[in-house]
C-alpha cells in the first residue's frame, strides 16, 4: 500500500521536528540585531546606505529648514509639519525644523531620500508605542536623540535547522 | 466587564464586604441549616468503626487526630469519593487539563514554535486556568429565533453524557464507579447518544453552517459506531466477559490483547479518533468550509463546556483502548509494601491510608492512558482534514473488513485452545 | 438563434448558471463572506444542493481603496508607497512593473547593478509571498503544521530582506531609475546559506504535505482545468502553468536582465487542484537556481541608481510593462501628458484575471472542495480589489 508509505514518512517527518530546537525568537527578552547604523542617503551620489528604517535622526546642525522632506511626504502620508524652534542657528535662518507624526509616517524613507544636507537619517529604533497620540508626535528636540538599542540575537541556521540564538 | 472602573473608595469597599457578610449568614441561617436537617434526617450516616459517625465524633477528630483516620478511610470507601475524587470527575478532569495543555505544547514543538508561555511562572502552565476565567467572564450570546431550551441543555447533556462513559471505567481493582456486568455493552449504549446532542444542538442553532456541521457529525459519529463496536468485540471473544475489570482480569492472566489483536487495536483507535471528532476527522468543525461546524454559535461558558466534555471524552476513549488492549492497570510492582517503615505506633498513622496493589494500579494505569493519549494527539500535527466521502468509505468499507478479519483470528484463538479457559497462554 | 435550453447548458458548463426557478427550494444560499475563516477579504455567494455548490458568484471589492485614482494625485516617485500596499508580501514585483513602466515613458537607464539587485529582490520576494500563499493552502485544508513550517521559514528570507532593504515587508525598494540602496557588506554569503536552507526544507514540504495520502486524495483530480479552458479563461501565473501552458513572462518578454540568466518554466499536465498547488514549489525552487546565478553574475562594483531630477517628466505618451509576480502577470499601463503627476495608471493583476475560473471549476464540486479550489487559484483577495 503506497498510501501506508506516506503515511510513515509524514509521520517521520512530524516526529523529527520534536527534536530540532524551537525558532521562535523570544521577545522582549531577546531582541534582534541589525547590520549598521540605520538607513542612511548621500545627496551626492544620490544613492541610499543600506540600513535599517527605523525612527528618524535630526542633526541639527546641518538641518537649514528648507522643508524638502516635508514636501516630499505631502504626497505620501503627511507626517513631517514643519515647527519653529528657539535654537539659534547661522544656517537655519527662518528657525524651523521638522516634527514627525509617527502615527502617519509609513517608514518608506523618502524624506531621508529628498534631504539635500545629510541632516535626516533613520536609525534601528522601532519600539515606539505610546499610550496617547500626542505622544506620537516627536518635536525636533526628540528627534535629535540617537537611541540606544541592543540587539543580541540574530538567525543561525546550521545543519539542524535554524534558530535564533 | 466593558465599563469604566470607579476610583477605590474605602468606605464603598467596607460597605460591601459588611453586605457580604449579611446576606451569607441570612441564607446560611434561613436555607443552610434546614436543608443541612433534612437531608441528615433522611441519609444513612456512615458506620465507622462500629459507631455511626456523628457530628459529634466528626467534630472530636479536630482535637484528636489519631480518631480522623478511620473516619477518612470510610470516606474513601463511599460511593461519593469514588464519583468526586478518583476514577471519577477530579482525576478526569485534571487528566483532561493536563491533556489540553501537553497537547499545545506537544503541538508546538513540532512546529517549531513555543506554545504558551507566559501564563504562570515555568513556560506557561496556569495557561488553562487563564483560558477557564476567560470563558466563564464572556457573555454568552444566544441567536434570536433559536430554540432556547436546547441551546441551554444540550452542552450540559454533552458534559454529562461524557461523564457517565468516565463512571463505567476502572482504574484499580475495586475503583469504579458503577460495576456494571455489562460494562462494555453500556459504554457503547451512552456513546451513541452523542450524534444526537450534535444534531440537536446543531438544528437548534437556527443558523446554516451549524446544520451543515450537525449533519456532518451526524454521518461521521454514526459511521464509525460499528467498527468501533466490532474491533471491541474480538476483545469480549478473548476474555468472555462484557465486564470491564474482569476484562483486565483475563489480561493479567494471559498477555496483553493487542498482541492477539494489533489489527482489532488499530481499527479501535482510528474510530476513536473519529468519534472524539479530532483531526484528521474534523469535519464537523471544519474551519475554513462551514466556519466552526456545529460549534458556531457557542460563546463563552457553552464553548468551555463542549470543549471540556470533549477532552472528558478523550480521557475515556484512550482509557477504554488501555483497558481492552493494554492490560489496564497490570505492571509490574514498584511501590513497597509501606511508605514508612513501622509507622503503626506513629500518633497519627497516615500511611495506614496506603495501599500497594491500589498506588501500583493507579499508576500504572495513567502511565498507559497518558501514552495512549499521546499516541492521539500525535495525527493533529501531521495530516490535513479528511473529505466525508472518504471518511464514510473507510468508515463502512474498510475498517469494517479489518475488525472482522480480526474477530475470526480471535475465534481461532479460542477454538484452538490457545486462550480461553484453560487455554495453552493461560497462567 | 439558439433555444433557451442550449442557452442554459452552455451557461452551466460554464459555470454562470442563473438557477431554474423549479429547484429554488432545494438549495441553501451561503455567503462565504469576508468574516469567515476561508474566504480571506473576499466575498462569495454560493448555492448548495446537498453537499454540491451549483452556483458561484464571487463579489469582490471589500478592500477597494482606489490605488489608481490615487496615482493621479501623486508624482512619480511618491507613488511607490501606497503602490505595493496592495501585495504587502510581494511588493518589490508590484512597484518592479510600475517602474518598467515609468522608465519607458520617462526615458531612463537603469545601471547594470541595479538591475540585478532589483532581479534578486523580485526573486526573494517571489518566495516570500509563495511560502505564504502554502502556509494559507495548509490552513484550509486543516494541516496546522504546514501552517507553520512556512510561516517560519518565511521569517529566515524576510531577515534578510531587512538587511537587504530596510523594512521587512513593503519595502519600497524598488523606484524608476533602479533601487534605492546597494547591498550590505556580507549579504551574499548570508543569502547563499539561507537560500540552501529553504531548499532542504523544501523536501520536509514534500514530505509531510505533498507526499501525504490525505491531501492527495483530496485534490488529485480535483477541479481539472483543462488547456483549452484555461487559455478561454485567460488565467495565469501558476494557474495557466499546471494546465500545461508553459507561459511564464521572464521568458515570454525578458525584462531586464531575464534573457541572460538560464532557468526553466516549470510546468505540469494534470491540471487539478494538486497540479496547482504544487508548481508554486517548483517555482520557488527555480527562483533558488536564478539567486544563485544572479549573484555569481553580478558586478562587483557600480551604480545602483540612475540620477533622476526631482519631479521626473517626460513627453506625454503611454506606456505598458510586465512582470511575473508571484500571481501571475502583473502589468501597468501607464499614460502621460507631459506633467510629473501621470494621467492614468491602469494596473491589470493575475488575482483578478484567475478569479474568472472560481465560478467555472467550482460547480458541481463539494461544499469541502471549496477551499481547496479557491486558494489554488493563487488568488489574492487585496490585490484584486486593489
Amino acid at each position: 500500500m503506497t498510501s501506508a508509505g506516506g503515511f510513515i514518512k509524514s509521520i517521520e517527518s512530524g516526529s523529527k521536528h520534536l527534536v530540532i530546537k524551537r525558532f521562535t525568537l523570544r521577545y522582549p527578552e531577546k531582541k534582534l540585531k541589525f547590520v549598521g547604523d540605520g538607513y542612511q542617503f548621500d545627496p551626492k551620489r544620490g544613492v541610499g546606505i543600506a540600513g535599517y528604517r527605523g525612527r528618524h535622526i535630526l542633526m541639527h546642525d546641518k538641518c537649514t529648514g528648507c522643508q524638502l522632506c516635508a514636501i516630499a511626504c505631502e504626497g505620501i502620508a503627511e507626517a513631517i509639519g514643519m515647527v519653529k524652534v528657539d535654537e539659534q542657528w547661522k544656517h537655519n535662518k527662518k528657525g524651523i525644523m521638522p516634527q514627525i507624526d509617527y502615527g502617519k509616517c509609513v517608514f518608506c524613507g523618502l524624506c531621508v531620500d529628498a534631504c539635500p544636507f545629510y541632516a535626516l537619517f533613520m536609525t534601528n529604533d522601532y519600539e515606539l508605542s505610546a499610550f496617547t497620540k500626542e505622544h506620537l508626535i516627536y518635536t525636533p528636540a526628540q528627534l535629535a536623540i540617537k537611541p540606544k538599542y541592543q540587539g543580541d540575537v540574530e538567525i543561525v541556521i546550521d545543519d539542524r535547522g535554524a534558530t535564533h540564538g | 466587564m466593558a465599563s469604566y472602573p470607579r476610583d477605590f473608595r474605602f468606605g464603598g469597599f467596607v460597605v460591601s464586604l459588611i453586605w457580604l457578610i449579611f446576606w451569607i449568614l441570612i441564607i446560611v441561617a434561613l436555607v443552610g441549616l434546614p436543608l443541612i436537617f433534612i437531608i441528615l434526617f433522611y441519609v444513612p450516616l456512615p458506620e465507622v468503626d462500629g459507631e455511626v459517625l456523628t457530628p459529634y465524633l466528626f467534630l472530636t477528630s479536630i482535637l484528636y487526630p489519631q480518631s480522623a483516620i478511620p473516619v477518612i478511610e470510610t470516606l474513601l470507601d463511599t460511593t461519593f469519593f469514588k464519583v468526586a475524587v478518583f476514577p471519577g470527575f477530579t482525576y478526569a478532569a485534571l487528566i483532561a487539563a493536563a491533556t489540553i495543555f501537553i497537547e499545545r505544547k506537544f503541538l508546538a514543538k513540532m512546529q517549531l514554535r513555543v506554545g504558551p508561555l507566559y501564563a504562570g511562572k515555568i513556560e506557561g502552565i496556569l495557561q488553562l486556568l487563564a483560558d477557564g476565567l476567560k470563558l466563564i467572564s464572556k457573555e454568552i450570546i444566544i441567536p434570536s429565533g433559536s430554540d432556547k431550551l436546547i441551546f441551554w441543555s444540550a452542552p450540559i447533556a454533552f458534559v454529562a453524557t461524557a461523564a457517565a462513559v468516565v463512571a463505567l471505567i476502572p482504574a484499580a481493582p475495586g475503583w469504579v464507579v458503577a460495576d456494571i456486568d455489562v460494562g462494555l455493552l453500556a459504554v457503547f449504549a451512552i456513546l451513541g447518544f452523542f450524534p444526537l446532542i450534535a444534531l440537536l444542538f446543531s438544528w437548534a442553532s437556527n443558523s446554516k453552517y451549524p446544520f451543515i456541521g450537525g449533519l456532518r457529525a451526524l454521518h461521521q459519529l454514526i459511521a464509525f459506531e460499528i467498527p468501533f463496536i466490532l474491533s471491541a468485540l474480538s476483545v469480549v471473544i478473548l476474555s468472555g466477559t462484557l465486564n470491564l475489570t474482569e476484562v483486565v482480569e483475563s489480561q493479567i492472566q494471559s498477555y496483553w490483547f493487542i498482541f492477539f489483536l494489533p489489527i482489532s487495536a488499530f481499527v479501535f483507535y482510528i474510530s476513536s479518533l473519529a468519534e472524539l471528532e479530532r483531526i484528521p476527522f474534523d469535519l464537523p468543525e471544519a474551519e475554513a468550509e462551514i466556519v466552526a461546524g456545529w460549534l458556531t454559535e457557542t460563546s463563552g461558558m457553552i464553548y468551555g463546556l463542549l470543549q471540556l466534555g470533549s477532552y472528558i471524552k478523550t480521557y475515556a476513549l484512550a482509557a477504554l483502548f488501555v483497558i481492552l488492549f493494554l492490560g489496564g492497570w497490570a505492571g509490574p510492582q514498584i511501590f513497597p509494601a509501606e511508605i514508612i517503615p513501622e509507622s503503626a505506633e506513629a500518633i497519627i498513622p497516615v500511611s495506614e491510608l496506603y495501599e500497594q496493589t491500589d498506588a501500583n494500579a493507579a499508576f500504572w494505569f495513567t502511565l498507559k492512558t497518558f501514552g495512549v493519549i499521546m499516541l492521539m494527539l500525535l495525527p493533529r500535527g501531521i495530516s490535513p482534514r479528511i473529505r466525508i466521502d472518504i471518511l464514510l468509505h473507510t468508515g463502512w468499507y474498510k475498517l469494517i473488513v479489518l475488525a472482522f478479519i480480526n474477530m475470526f483470528v480471535a475465534l481461532a484463538l479460542i477454538y484452538g485452545g490457545v486462550l480461553g479457559p484453560g487455554g495453552l497462554l493461560v497462567r | 438563434m439558439t433555444s433557451i435550453e442550449e442557452k442554459f447548458e452552455e451557461s452551466k458548463r460554464l459555470g454562470l448558471q442563473i438557477v431554474k426557478e423549479s429547484e429554488e427550494d432545494r438549495l441553501m444560499t451561503l455567503s462565504v463572506g469576508p468574516q469567515h475563516p476561508g474566504s480571506g477579504h473576499f466575498r462569495f455567494v454560493i448555492k448548495v444542493d446537498g453537499d454540491y455548490i451549483v452556483y458561484c458568484d464571487p463579489d469582490p471589492g471589500y478592500v477597494h481603496r482606489g490605488e489608481e485614482k490615487m496615482c493621479e494625485y501623486r508624482n512619480v516617485i511618491q507613488n511607490i508607497p501606497h503602490l505595493e500596499r496592495p501585495v504587502i508580501h510581494d511588493s518589490a514585483n508590484i512597484t518592479y512593473s510600475y517602474s518598467l513602466a515609468v522608465e519607458e515613458l520617462v526615458g531612463i537607464e537603469v545601471p547594470r547593478r541595479g538591475q540585478f539587485i532589483r532581479a534578486i529582490a523580485s526573486e526573494l520576494n517571489r518566495q516570500v509571498y509563495t511560502l505564504y500563499w502554502l502556509a494559507i493552502y495548509g490552513i484550509f485544508l486543516g494541516h496546522s503544521t504546514m501552517f507553520m513550517w512556512p510561516t517560519g521559514d518565511r521569517e529566515v528570507i524576510i531577515d534578510l530582506l531587512e538587511a537587504l532593504t530596510g523594512a521587512r515587508v513593503t519595502h519600497a525598494f524598488n523606484i524608476p531609475g533602479g533601487v534605492r540602496n546597494d547591498m550590505p557588506e556580507g549579504f551574499r554569503d548570508r543569502c547563499l546559506s539561507q537560500i540552501r536552507y529553504l531548499q532542504k526544507r523544501f523536501k520536509e514540504y514534500e514530505d509531510i504535505f505533498y507526499n501525504n495520502p490525505l491531501f492527495r486524495q483530496r485534490t488529485e483530480g480535483v477541479a481539472v482545468l483543462s488547456k483549452e479552458d484555461a487559455i478561454k479563461l485567460g488565467v495565469t501565473g501558476s494557474v495557466v502553468r499546471a494546465s500545461s501552458v508553459p507561459f511564464d513572462v521572464r521568458k515570454a518578454e525578458p525584462y531586464d536582465i531575464y534573457n541572460e540568466i538560464d532557468f526553466k518554466v516549470q510546468y505540469m499536465k494534470t491540471g487539478d487542484c494538486f497540479a496547482r498547488s504544487y508548481v508554486p514549489l517548483l517555482d520557488m525552487q527555480e527562483s533558488c537556481y536564478i539567486i544563485e546565478q544572479l549573484l555569481d553574475k553580478m558586478p562587483a562594483s557600480g551604480e545602483v541608481r540612475a540620477k533622476l531630477q526631482p519631479n521626473p517628466k517626460g513627453p506625454p505618451g503611454e506606456s505598458y510593462r510586465r512582470v511575473e509576480s508571484g500571481r501571475g502577470a502583473l502589468g501597468y499601463y501607464i499614460v502621460s501628458d507631459g506633467t510629473p503627476k501621470p494621467y492614468r495608471v491602469k494596473i491589470s493583476v493575475g488575482s483578478f484575471r484567475n478569479m474568472l475560473a472560481l465560478p467555472y471549476l467550482l460547480f458541481g464540486k463539494r461544499l469541502a472542495d471549496m477551499p481547496a479550489v479557491y486558494w489554488s487559484l493563487n488568488y489574492w483577495p487585496v490585490e484584486a480589489d486593489r
